[in-house]
């Protein structure tokens, strides 16, 4: 029974293993292919990105499984990239407990929180995703620990983990509308005040719905319905080619490309 | 993911503040109490031209404005929206500008009738 | 936001009452009799979960003005291939797009102008149910414009000297 819990675990990690080593060897062709732009002598078979050694990756790697068996109730999936970044897929519900994790314990030490991001995918039905990057000096490593909501779901607040996600949070507010639940000092922090909507939506336009501008009868700033006087050309700015082919859709299948594993139950 | 249909029915999810209907009532009710308090001292302090009743009478329509909403969460997210408005508003970090667009005086009504189209120009 | 009733409270400057957001901290300062009732009551909030409609509405405080939710119509669409010999991607997706406003010259530069923030907006999806979801849950009406797919022609060179495939057809 624990055997078979610890290998659902771990198997995750196995099968991005397994990615991570398709993407190694298509590595290799890359690297002929850069050689041509390189002005290194031929035969030199350094490449131009650096890619993190296997021991670095294997470190990383067996981390990530201490996490996840640690942490079991929260983290969903544990992945490290083809740079070698580190990334927690976490329940939202588990955001609290596993930064508290990632700072406190002592083998991981990530007392630096570098920042959270949004990220907003309206294709999901929980469109936001949350980014918390954290540091470790004491280990020089870097970490990533993602979450996910929607518009109405609010998220705890790390706040009482790191004081520094304070102003991540009121960003993340302002521009995406994600509610932190519990957090000290949550308001504005980029937008005017009076504004309304959330600039980095993806259906929020790059004008904006309102312009401001000085009205001298009224002898104030007054802010209206904008016109265009010269209106935003379209282009097609979406390249045509398939740009994850690794995350291809499944027809009919689960999807990769969400990589949002269900929650658990 | 991919199939996701609108679907009708009920399910199960986190509270924003409220649990139940009776208690984001009691949220905006006293949001509502705070802003018709606050509306007097708002005309005083920010020299605006309008008078404490077309205030609070403002007020009352942007409340009213979302009188259909029935999720529990929508109007809590509404009540958190009003509430940080109100401590902008009573801390005076806003101006009188921001007090201003409220009342959108110097927006034109967009023509509705046929003449009134013709007039501005408009089809 | 306690600091900020403090605040409030030493410049006398107000009665802002202000309401209790946070469901943990007690009510404000200032707060009169009736808002002190409501503390008592207060719940803990962690793992409680309450039932709502399946069917969300978030357009009461998306910040879209209501001229934009309750006018619009939205297109959902395949949008089309590119032309050149390029990738294959664009038909893929799915978009949604608002319909048209008018427009008019700009007397000055003969621009094309307009009072719509929403003409360049346009939104991919992976799919036209995520597409409709998402508009639902915005307000806007959708309608979905049918994909086209292209019916490849079965074509052989040697078709062209065949005496029943009628490929080629005199001009005269």
């Amino acid at each position: 029974m624990m055997a078979s819990r610890l290998w659902r675990l771990v198997r995750p990690v196995a099968c991005n293993l397994s990615r991570t080593s398709a993407l190694n060897n298509c590595a290799a062709p890359a690297l002929s292919h850069g050689l041509r732009f390189q002005t290194t002598e031929a035969g030199s078979s350094k490449p131009t990105v650096a890619s993190p050694s296997p021991l670095v990756k294997q470190q990383l790697t067996d981390f990530g499984a201490y996490v996840a068996e640690c942490l079991p109730k929260y983290v969903q999936k544990v992945e490290v990239s083809h740079h070698g970044d580190l990334e927690v897929m976490i329940h939202p519900d588990g955001a609290i407990p596993v930064l508290s994790f990632l700072k406190d314990h002592t083998n991981a030490q990530f007392v630096n929180i570098v920042d959270i991001a949004g990220v907003d995918k309206p294709t999901l039905e929980n469109r936001f995703e949350i980014v918390y990057m954290l540091m470790s000096l004491q280990f020089n490593a870097r970490i990533r620990v993602k979450t996910y909501t929607d518009e109405l779901t609010p998220i705890d607040s790390v706040c009482s983990v790191f004081q520094g996600a304070n102003w991540y949070e009121r960003e993340i507010w302002d521009m995406y509308g994600v509610f932190f639940a519990n957090h000290p000092d949550l308001r504005r922090i980029l937008t005017d005040y009076g504004f309304e909507g959330h600039p980095f939506r993806k259906d929020f336009p790059l004008s904006g719905y309102v312009e401001v501008r000085y009205d001298d009868e009224v002898k104030r700033v007054v802010v209206e319905p904008i016109e265009l006087s010269q209106e935003f050309r379209k282009f097609e700015a979406n390249t045509p080619w398939e740009t994850f082919p690794n995350f291809r859709q499944v027809e009919g299948g689960e999807t990769e490309a969400a990589a949002k594993p269900e929650e658990k139950q | 993911m991919a199939t996701r249909s609108v679907q009708q029915g009920l399910k199960q999810v986190k509270p924003m503040l409220s649990v139940d209907r009776t208690e984001a009532r009691r949220r905006v009710l006293n949001l509502y109490k705070a802003w018709y308090r606050q509306v007097p001292y708002v005309v005083k302090d920010f020299h605006i031209p309008v008078t404490v009743e077309q205030g609070r009478a403002k007020v009352r329509e942007m409340f009213l404005k979302n009188k259909h909403v029935s999720d529990v969460r929508a109007i809590d997210m509404l009540v958190i929206k009003g509430q940080m408005d109100l401590v902008e508003t009573a801390n005076i970090w806003k101006q009188r500008n921001h007090i201003m667009m409220f009342f959108q005086d110097t927006v034109n009504p967009k023509p509705a009738d046929f003449l009134s189209k013709f007039y501005e120009g408009q089809d | 936001m306690a600091s900020a009733v403090v605040r409030l409270a030493g410049r006398l400057r107000s009665c802002a009452r202000l309401v209790n957001t946070r469901p943990m901290s007690s009510a404000t300062s200032a707060a009169g009799s009736t808002e002190a009732a409501l503390d008592t009551v207060e719940p803990e909030h962690k793992d409680i979960t309450i039932t709502v409609d399946e069917k969300m509405d978030i357009s009461s405080f998306t910040g879209v003005p209501d001229e934009h939710i309750k006018t619009r119509t939205v297109r959902i669409f395949v949008p089309a291939a590119n032309a050149m010999q390029s990738g294959t991607f664009n038909p893929r997706r799915w978009r949604m797009e608002f319909d048209e406003r008018q427009r008019w010259e700009n007397p000055l530069m003969g621009w094309s102008s307009t009072g719509d923030p929403l003409s360049n907006t346009e939104v991919n999806f992976m799919s036209k149910e995520d597409a409709i979801a998402f508009c639902e849950k915005n307000g806007w009406d959708w309608f979905i414009e049918a994909e086209k797919k292209p019916t490849p022609k079965r074509k052989s060179y040697g078709a062209n000297f065949s005496w029943d495939k009628r490929t080629r057809r005199s001009t005269k």
